[in-house]
């Protein structure tokens, strides 16, 4: 049997139907099942946790009166725009660093000193500075997920195998053709690590940032909720968190799969 | 005889205090094959990295016939990149159309045109050389390094391989430097063989290229004793 066989047999085969597609889903839905049931037979207080139907019906109702999409989309706004301004500063200062010893010089060393600082302690000086504002909460979210993505892309750059640097110069490649061919592609996996570990910081500061100071989005709906101890709606919002959550690392997923093809590849022979 | 593609004149490489190479001198004439051969450690790459011009001498000189000589190496490991395709490994993933139909005969040239589209760790030890043999090829270079290509290779694809390269370079009448620390090897496939041993050269004789399997056991012989033989013992070449 040539190679090409080979691989074509150990690929899965197409449309068919799996248990293993149902299999992650099978604790949620138990957990859900027993909550609801020990809600109904009276083991729970529905005055302190409701049943999940009640969740259910409070997020459509939330749905129709335009409060839940009002404040799913300013979250995301934050998160997005947050992400895509850190993200690309890491990205950058990553890059800068990693390829340059002046820069790394320069920066390096301050980088590391901020990276420390847990950015969640700035938020009473942000809140100074910036007020309660969405500047506040996406620079926020700007600081949270810049450090990992910087870590990873630096990291990622400077372990690029020297050989195939080596090898890039003597066939005469230039220095771009060297960035574009070999260094970013060979440092991508690792950047890719700390896109996945930003998006799941992204969330967590959002909602902290959101809960401490702000007049809307799903963390300020959630703390509102609280107050007046409607406890519909605080567990709706972190079910929400934990579907946003999935949504992230499907996306994750879904890029590495899609700018790693090569390492599946060589994992089917 | 015709001007020598490259000259080495008393070259010398010193890494800090240690002396890796010391009064290496020797010429490449053109369409030649040279094998370069010696026990490990013994400066045989750090030659053929100063003829590729990755790294400099500390003394003597390297005459190119031409300033423009473009050279190859295929090193030990493939160095092939686990992202590209097999193809794109030769083209070095360039839209130009005329590269990609370079590259398609190129693979075609070293039995892996089926193999296009697969990637690099989906294929074999010796299917892996052969693509880094055609990526060496793809430029048309006037000089091919090859550093211990086939060290890590089983005995039988080894010999595979041995009659391959030296097919490839005889019909394109390509100037080649093997470095290897099989005498056997060197024998077999060289126009020239020269013994390398405490950093310089110190042997030159010719190889049995093309010979039958007496001439070319009897030339290994040879150079053999000339690198187990103790110090100062050697000819120089």
């Amino acid at each position: 049997m040539d190679n090409a066989t080979e691989l074509a047999a150990s690929e899965p085969r197409p449309h068919s139907f799996g248990w293993h597609r149902l299999l992650p889903w099978l604790i949620p839905v138990l957990l859900i099942g027993f909550w609801q049931v020990a809600v109904n037979a009276g083991w729970l207080n529905s005055n302190l946790l409701p049943s999940p139907w009640s969740v259910v019906q409070d997020g459509i109702n939330l749905t129709k009166s335009g409060e839940l999409p009002r404040n799913i989309s300013i979250s995301l706004f934050r998160a997005t725009t947050g992400f895509a301004i850190g993200g690309s500063l890491g990205f950058v200062l990553g890059l800068a660093n990693g390829l340059s010893r002046v820069m790394r010089g320069l920066f390096d060393t301050t980088i590391q000193m901020l990276r420390n600082i847990p950015h969640l302690s700035l938020i009473p000086l942000v809140i100074i500075l910036l007020g309660i504002g969405e500047t506040a909460k996406i620079s926020l979210v700007s600081v949270g997920v810049m450090f990992p993505i910087y870590i990873n892309t630096y990291h990622g750059i400077t372990s690029v195998d020297p050989e195939l640097l080596e090898m890039g110069k003597a066939y005469g490649l230039s220095r771009r053709a060297l960035l574009t061919k070999i260094i970013f592609p060979g440092a991508l996996p690792t950047i890719l690590v700390g896109v996945r570990y930003a998006l799941g910081v992204m969330w967590t500061t959002l909602i902290v940032a959101e809960t401490i100071s702000s007049n809307s989005g799903i963390g300020y709906m959630a703390t509102n909720a609280q107050e007046f101890m409607n406890m519909d709606t605080v567990l709706l919002c972190i079910v929400i968190y934990a579907l946003l959550g999935k949504l992230s690392d499907v996306i994750a997923k879904a890029l590495e799969s899609l700018c790693l093809e090569w390492q599946k590849k060589g994992r089917t022979q | 005889m015709t001007s020598p593609l490259v000259t080495l004149t008393g070259i010398g490489k010193q890494y800090g205090e240690t002396a890796a190479l010391h009064d290496v001198s020797f010429d490449l004439q053109p369409g030649e094959f040279v094998a370069l051969v010696g026990m490990s450690g013994g400066g045989k790459s750090t030659i053929l990295r100063l003829i590729a011009q990755l790294e400099q001498p500390t003394a003597g000189t390297i005459t190119y016939a031409d300033p423009n000589l473009v050279t190859r190496v295929m090193f030990q490991n493939d160095r092939l990149l686990p992202w590209m395709t097999v193809l794109e490994n030769i083209s070095f993933a360039s839209h130009d159309k005329v590269q990609q139909e370079k590259a398609k005969s190129a693979l075609a040239s070293v039995d892996l045109a089926e193999y296009a589209d697969a990637y690099p760790s989906q294929l074999s030890g010796g299917q892996k050389q052969r693509l880094a043999l055609a990526r060496a090829l793809m430029a048309d270079p006037q000089l091919l390094l090859l550093d211990e290509p086939l060290g890590a290779l089983d005995a039988l694809t080894r010999r595979n391989m041995q009659q391959f390269i030296t097919k490839i370079c005889d019909e394109s009448h390509l100037t080649t430097l093997l470095i290897t620390h099989d005498v056997d090897e060197a024998a077999r496939m060289a126009d020239r063989v020269i013994v390398v041993k405490s950093g310089t050269n110190v042997y030159s004789a010719a190889g049995a290229k093309g010979k039958d399997a007496e001439t070319v056991a009897k030339v290994a012989d040879e150079v053999l004793k000339v690198i187990l033989a103790p110090e100062g013992d050697g000819a120089r070449a």
